[in-house]
């Protein structure tokens, strides 16, 4: 029992065993390898499909995208006949890493200030040791000055493009346009009204365009300009405006800034007084509530007489007259003479409802509806508004609106009495005509023509008369009110105008705020006497662009007023 | 044997040639594409530079600067109404010449084609279209009493002239009166060899010799004497150096 047992099952031979193992081992070896081989192969096929994709569909290495069409930064801004008034460019810019800077500071500094004078050396010597990351030096450089700087060789110095609104007309129109902030977003103007259509990427390709014509906008600047500073007046508004569309052709304000580089404008300069500022304005009123007036029927027309006394007692106040008649006058007279007195009577009986009723119809006692945001709210008696004020508003005294406001009710007038809202925007497919409200009859409009041209052919606004031209309008001269008083000396003139009277089609204000008297003027500061020139020269200008032929033959239909009118005075003084 | 092993080869070698040339025209198709989006961005960006160009033009001319200049350097200042003229018309009238009666100027009279002359049926006398009988050209002519003397000169001086090349008289033909030297008319003293006026040409007694007088124009035919009705003949026979 104890000889060792054979084993009755011999056991599995080494080797055997071996072979085996190996193979089971090899199966695996075989199995991860092609699946390497597999996970490698798709990765080469995946390369290389790509790769054929790529040749067969893809793009080149250089593409630009959107370079197709040319698209600004930021969308241009034209006047009605095409011509740019707001651009974006590219323009250099210096700037400076003084962190980066390699070389010697104190020599750079000097050669900085050498080139740029608006800072000292040493201003120029501590920007560059202080450990700042980035400083302008100059935006909107002038390319002399980036070869110039570039030829320094400083490596810390940054010359680099980047898009910067131009202005090419530089003050033109510039309360219109506005400007743009440092970022790039409108400030003011169009630049601010219409600032998501300028940036927007979808529609700042097509260019804005405004119904403000450069030629005319530029003899209006000029004209008022000059009459402005041979006054020695504080500021000066004009607008001209289109009677059938309500487009505004040309709108200006002085003293004015240049949009370019707009920092430098004093708040003065940046207000716009034809659209934000709201004035007395006096005597160019009138028309309004004799329109009113006929229009309701307290006026039967311009023969109606009235009783003109030198003084006028009403609600417990006096009414004066620069030139009183002292005697009966008719309607026309009134108006060729801006008679206060007979003009509060004509108030007082078309009443205190009516007259805001109608003020309300033309869009007075509201801001203006042009797209523009800076504008005024008009100023009025408000709950004060009784009897005597209805009188004061009847000669405009008492309610302040901007001149804008004023070219607008003249338009409403003369457009055979529709109003349409007035627009900086040319009237075209892409902006069709609003459309209008009825205000006065036509009826009314075609009699205030002949009334109107009345006052420059024979009265007040004899100065403002082009010839050939058909002016027609009104001055007037309000006293402007200093510490709560009306100034006696101290006045506010404007004239507005329509021409040709004859077809009424464009309308002007201009007015002069402060105008001081000069030897040629007598002493006088009345609207006759300063901004009635100024009417007479733009529409000389102007009229011919605008396409009205010089007529010498051609006048309104004079008869309906002139059997009214006794003694026709020969002078201008009075407004 | 040896087309079944390499079978295979040919079939790889085939499917690679295939595979290339679809590359290769799809390289053709991307380089053609970079090549127009090339020509696109030079596009763009010639208008960028057009936009920046017209934008320093009209910065420059600005119309405060064109002002400037009008009203303070040129002076100029707007048309008044009166300068204005309606119409094309009135326009025309304002250019129209100052009409001067020019005492020296040689005395011209128009000349003008006779219409063919109808000749008159037997028997009957010649009549102008009103029906009255029509006199002579020749004896509506005012002779003047003073005859000047004419001078002959031998057409043969101008063959005595050195002869010169002429390019230009040699494209035309060389009519028998006319010298074969165009340039001699300029000399002041060739005058009295100058030939004959081309007008002239189909008279051959008047091209042999040319009297030194003044040459006057004059119609051969009086336009304002009523059309004769055998004018040919009568033309002929007018004196035309006065």
């Amino acid at each position: 029992m104890n000889a060792p047992q054979p084993a009755l099952v011999a056991p599995r031979p080494e080797r055997l065993r071996l072979v085996g193992q190996r193979r089971q081992t090899l199966a695996i070896m075989h199995q991860r390898l092609m699946f390497g081989m597999l996970v490698y192969a798709g990765l080469v096929a995946l390369i290389a499909l790509r790769i054929l994709y790529l040749a067969a569909f893809g793009d080149h290495a250089g593409r630009k995208e959107e370079l197709t069409a040319l698209i600004p930064d930021r969308g241009d801004i034209l006047d009605r006949d095409d011509q740019p008034l707001a651009r974006t460019i590219d323009a250099w810019t210096i700037a400076v890493h003084p962190t980066k800077v390699i070389g010697d500071k104190l020599a750079l500094a000097q050669k900085l200030a050498q080139l740029m004078p608006e800072h000292t050396a040493g201003q120029y010597f501590a920007l560059l040791r202080s450990n700042k990351p980035f400083f302008y030096l100059r935006r909107r450089a002038s390319p002399d000055l980036v070869e110039a700087v570039n030829a320094l060789g400083e490596p810390g110095l940054a010359l680099e493009r980047e898009p910067d609104r131009l202005y090419p007309q530089t003050t033109l129109a510039a309360h219109v346009l506005g400007f743009t902030n440092i970022d790039g977003k409108g400030a003011s103007g169009v630049e601010r009204a219409f600032d998501a259509e300028l940036s927007n990427p979808e529609t700042r390709g097509t260019p804005i365009v405004l119904s403000i014509s450069s030629k005319v906008q530029q003899a209006l600047e000029a004209e008022l300009g000059d009459a402005m500073q041979h006054f020695s007046a504080i500021g000066a508004a004009g607008v001209v405006m289109d009677v059938h569309t309500g487009e505004v052709l040309a709108m200006t304000s002085m003293p004015s800034f240049n949009p370019n580089a707009p920092g430098q404008g004093t708040p003065d300069q940046l207000f716009n007084r034809a659209t934000q500022g709201v004035f007395e304005l006096g005597s160019t009123f009138k028309p309004f509530t004799l329109a009113m007036a006929m229009d309701s029927g307290t006026v039967s027309g311009p023969g109606q007489m009235f009783n003109c006394p030198e003084v006028l007692p009403a609600y417990g106040h006096l009414v004066h007259d620069t030139h009183p008649f002292g005697r009966m006058c008719s309607v026309a007279e009134i108006m060729m003479e801006s008679s206060n007195i007979g003009m509060a009577q004509i108030a007082d009986k078309l009443g205190t409802e009516r007259q805001k009723a109608w003020l309300k119809k033309m869009g007075f006692l509201d801001k203006p509806e042009i797209e523009l945001k800076e504008k005024g709210r008009p100023l009025t008696p408000g709950s004060r508004w009784g009897p005597f004020e209805t009188m004061n508003i009847g000669f405009g005294q008492g309610i302040a609106v901007a001149p804008l406001q004023l070219a607008m009710g003249y338009a409403t007038l003369f457009d055979g009495g529709i109003y349409h809202p007035p627009t900086i925007l040319k009237i075209g497919p892409g902006h069709p005509l609003a459309a209008g409200r009825r205000v006065f009859t036509a009826d009314t409009s075609y009699r205030m023509r002949s009334l109107l041209r009345l006052v420059v052919m024979r009265g007040t606004g004899k100065k403002a008369d082009a010839p050939g031209y058909r002016v027609g309008g009104k001055t007037g001269t309000a006293q402007k009110v200093i510490g709560g008083h009306y100034s006696k000396s101290i006045n506010l003139t404007s004239f507005a105008g329509v021409f040709p009277m004859d077809d009424p089609r464009y309308v002007i204000v201009v007015m002069l705020d402060e105008p001081k008297a000069t030897p040629e003027t007598y002493g006088f500061t009345t609207a006759g006497w300063n901004v009635a020139p100024v009417v007479s020269r733009t529409v000389s200008r102007i009229a011919p662009m605008l396409g009205i032929a010089p007529d010498m033959n051609r006048e309104p239909n004079m008869s309906e007023v002139l059997p009214y009118v006794q003694d026709p005075k020969q002078d201008a003084k009075k407004d | 044997m040896s087309t079944r092993s390499f079978g295979s080869l040919f079939m790889v070698a085939s499917c690679a040639g295939a595979a290339l040339g679809c590359y290769l025209v799809s390289l053709r198709v991307a380089s053609e594409r970079a090549a127009l989006e090339d020509v696109e961005t030079q596009i763009v960006s010639t208008q960028s530079d057009l936009r920046l160009l017209q934008t320093e033009i009209g910065t420059r001319g600005r119309l405060s600067q064109l002002e400037r200049w009008n009203a303070g350097v040129f002076e100029l200042s707007a048309p008044a109404a009166t300068q204005f003229v309606p119409n094309g018309f009135e326009l025309a009238k304002l250019a129209q010449p100052e009409r001067e009666p020019d005492f020296h100027a040689p005395v011209v009279l128009a000349a003008a084609p006779a219409p063919p002359p109808q000749k008159p049926q037997l028997g009957q006398p010649a009549t102008d279209e009103s029906g009255a009988p029509v006199a002579a050209p020749i004896a509506l002519l005012h002779q003047a009493s003073l005859k000047t003397e004419t001078r002959e000169v031998p057409a043969k001086a101008a063959v005595a002239l050195p002869e010169r090349p002429a390019p230009k008289s040699a494209n035309k033909p060389v009519t028998a009166a006319k010298p074969a030297l165009p340039k001699s008319v300029d000399k002041p003293g060739l005058a009295a060899a100058k030939p004959a006026p081309k007008k002239s040409v189909d008279k051959p007694a008047l091209a042999t010799a040319k009297p030194v007088t003044k040459h006057i124009e004059i119609a051969k035919v009086d336009p304002l004497a009523p059309l004769p009705a055998k004018h040919s003949g009568h033309s002929k026979d007018a004196p035309t150096g006065r």
